[in-house]
């Protein structure tokens, strides 16, 4: 189990007070996208490194999905509608929920 | 077909690939399909033009045809929040995916001599046209995670052993652009 410091706590505390619980973005493994097509649209939408994107791709593919951002609702929704234009399978959601 | 080399890099910010009439014409058709199937839907008298002139339609249900439900999917696991989301985006998504297509189309349609020279914004634009286009393809051959399934399902004379073809043909296409611009 991971312990948190009390600044974790503190800001999240925080974040629920002040309606800022942080949202997350979910892609969905699907049969038809390639694998490096799917690590390629990770690193060019979000900056991510190489490795960073195929160990994301690699969560989608094994385990059927992965969050791959977290931030505010409003950007979380630009982040899906930008996986949807590169045909990634994405949903938004908050990040207190069960995937 | 010709282009079993598919692209390779050529330079800083290059990519080339050589394509004979055949394939020129099997994308092109491809292409012309996907815009169609993207325009949007008409709703007779009901749509408010103010709110259409800003990207805002009427319709928030999803789709009924099933290649557009994985083209122009549900942002929201709740079918209320889903409904608001693509009220407001859809009519923008499906501009942006048109966009690809046409980028694409107008790379091939002034390719006199077969080769096509892409920077890296029209590479982009060509992967996420080429992805549509396995999406669309891959939903009515119903590919699941085993592709080898597909082939094994269909009867020999059946017409989508030919879509199967240009299905894989995509895919290998699709992987060597990714391959040069992944080229480091």
């Amino acid at each position: 189990m991971m312990v948190k410091t009390s600044t974790n706590i503190e800001e999240e505390i925080a974040a629920i007070f002040s309606g800022n619980t942080p949202w997350v973005t979910i892609v969905w493994d699907d049969p038809v996208n390639l694998m490096t097509y799917v690590t390629y649209v990770l690193m060019e939408l979000f900056g991510y490194s190489r490795e960073k994107a195929h160990e994301l791709m690699m969560k989608v593919h094994t385990e059927g999905k992965a969050v791959v951002s977290t931030g505010s609702r409003e950007e979380m929704e630009h982040d899906v509608a930008m996986l949807h234009e590169y045909g990634l399978w994405a949903t938004l959601q908050r990040g207190d929920q069960a995937l | 077909m010709n282009g079993e080399k598919g692209f390779h890099r050529h330079g800083e910010n290059s990519y080339i690939a050589e394509f004979a009439q055949s394939e020129r014409d099997v994308l092109l058709n491809l292409i012309e399909q996907l815009i169609e199937l993207l325009s949007e839907r008409v709703d007779h008298g009901h749509e408010d033009p103010l709110a259409a002139l800003v990207g805002i339609t009427s319709h928030d249900s999803p789709p009924e045809d099933e290649v557009l439900r994985r083209l122009l999917p549900n942002a929201y696991a709740d079918e209320v929040q889903a409904s608001e989301f693509r009220r407001y985006t859809e009519s923008t998504l499906r501009g942006k995916k048109q966009a690809h297509a046409m980028s694409m189309r107008m790379y091939l349609k002034s390719a006199d001599d077969g080769i096509v020279d892409l920077d890296h914004d029209s590479a982009n634009a060509w992967l996420g046209a080429i992805n549509d286009m396995r999406l669309a393809l891959g939903v009515r051959l119903n590919v699941q995670e085993n592709t080898s399934d597909v082939l094994e399902l269909l009867s020999p004379d059946d017409p989508l052993r030919g879509v199967y073809a240009v299905y894989t043909w995509l895919g290998w296409l699709q992987e060597s652009l990714l391959s040069a611009l992944m080229d480091e």
